[in-house]
């Protein structure tokens, strides 16, 4: 299957291909239909991964990729949710495997998956505030304490910038 | 009988060694503790099968908040007056991960630790010292 002919069974807005993968962005209304899609009309039986990343005042990006074992073709599905209340339809009823998944992203980047059979913490202990992977998540171990190491010989730990995502002392606390 | 020494370990008592292999340095301790002349010399027979077969436990790797209690249930089940040696950086306070937001910086936040055995990962020679060390402990 072609990549024009993948976007033909689709229907999707915008196609990008980077790398050779074939990347659809849709909206975050689309996402259960498009996954449905995929599997059904364009063979993408094997769910690889779904993650999400920090894309900053656009949002958070939520990305899977699937794949075709018989037709050795994958996509990869991208769509955008609000960052304070983002939300999207679980992916599990279309592949089983996305649960651990979706369960990682959640805790993660504080994404919820409305639906998901089992919304528990996967990797956090249980109590744990805060997104990690969110730019805005500070590391308070490096606001006590700067990094010690060198990238560069010779490069001192005085005068360095502060690691990204660390407020200055005096913006550490309540807004 | 004889203060024991290097040449009497061996023979005066052994320690039972259960490893709690949790990361990258579980792979370093295993090799090193399969030197079984060397374990011998020391009087360690490693690899004990669970908590209650041993006196000394070997936490290596990277200990996690999630994981934490699972290590302190271990500790939970061995004998009382057990030791416990802390292989490698990431046990002992963080290691590389010491700004993680996951990552327990040392296990001695969780169990006593009688042992620090430092390195990232640490040499063979640096458990065989730390060994040694544990020795000195267990005799006074």
């Amino acid at each position: 299957m072609t990549p024009d002919e993948l976007l033909a069974v689709v229907g999707a807005d915008a196609a990008v291909g980077a790398f050779g993968c074939l990347t659809l962005d849709v909206d975050p209304d689309r996402w259960l239909t498009t996954a449905t899609t995929l599997r059904d009309a364009a063979g993408c039986d094997f769910f690889d991964w779904l993650s999400a990343y920090d894309d900053g005042a656009a949002g958070l990006a939520v990305v899977v990729r699937v794949w075709s074992v018989e037709g050795r073709h994958g996509v990869l599905v991208r769509t955008r949710v609000d960052r304070d209340s983002g939300s999207l339809p679980t992916l599990t009823p279309v592949w089983a495997g996305a649960a651990w998944h979706e369960r990682e992203t959640r805790e993660m980047f504080g994404i919820e998956f409305t639906g998901h059979p089992d919304p528990r913490l996967l990797l956090l202990p249980d109590g744990f505030e805060g997104n990690p992977l969110r730019k805005e998540f500070v590391l308070a171990s490096r606001v006590a304490k700067e990094w010690p190491g060198a990238k560069e010989p010779g490069e001192s730990v005085a005068g360095r910038k502060r690691p990204l995502g660390v407020p200055a002392p005096n913006e550490w606390g309540d807004a | 009988m004889a203060e024991p020494t290097t040449v009497t370990w061996g023979h005066t008592y052994r320690l039972h060694t259960f490893d709690v292999g949790l990361a990258c340095c579980a792979v370093e301790f295993v090799a090193a503790a399969a030197r079984r002349d060397e374990m011998d010399a020391l009087g360690v027979r490693p690899f004990a099968a669970e908590p209650r077969e041993a006196d000394v436990m070997v936490v290596s790797g990277t200990v996690t908040d999630k994981l934490a209690p699972q290590v302190k249930r271990l500790y939970d089940g061995m004998p009382a007056g057990s030791f416990v040696v802390s292989f490698g950086s990431c046990a002992n306070c963080g290691g590389p991960y010491w700004d993680s937001y996951s990552v327990t910086k040392g296990i001695d936040q969780l169990i006593p630790v009688d042992v620090y055995v430092p390195g990232c990962p640490p040499r063979p020679e640096a458990l065989l010292g730390g060994l040694a060390a544990l020795h000195d402990r267990v005799g006074t």
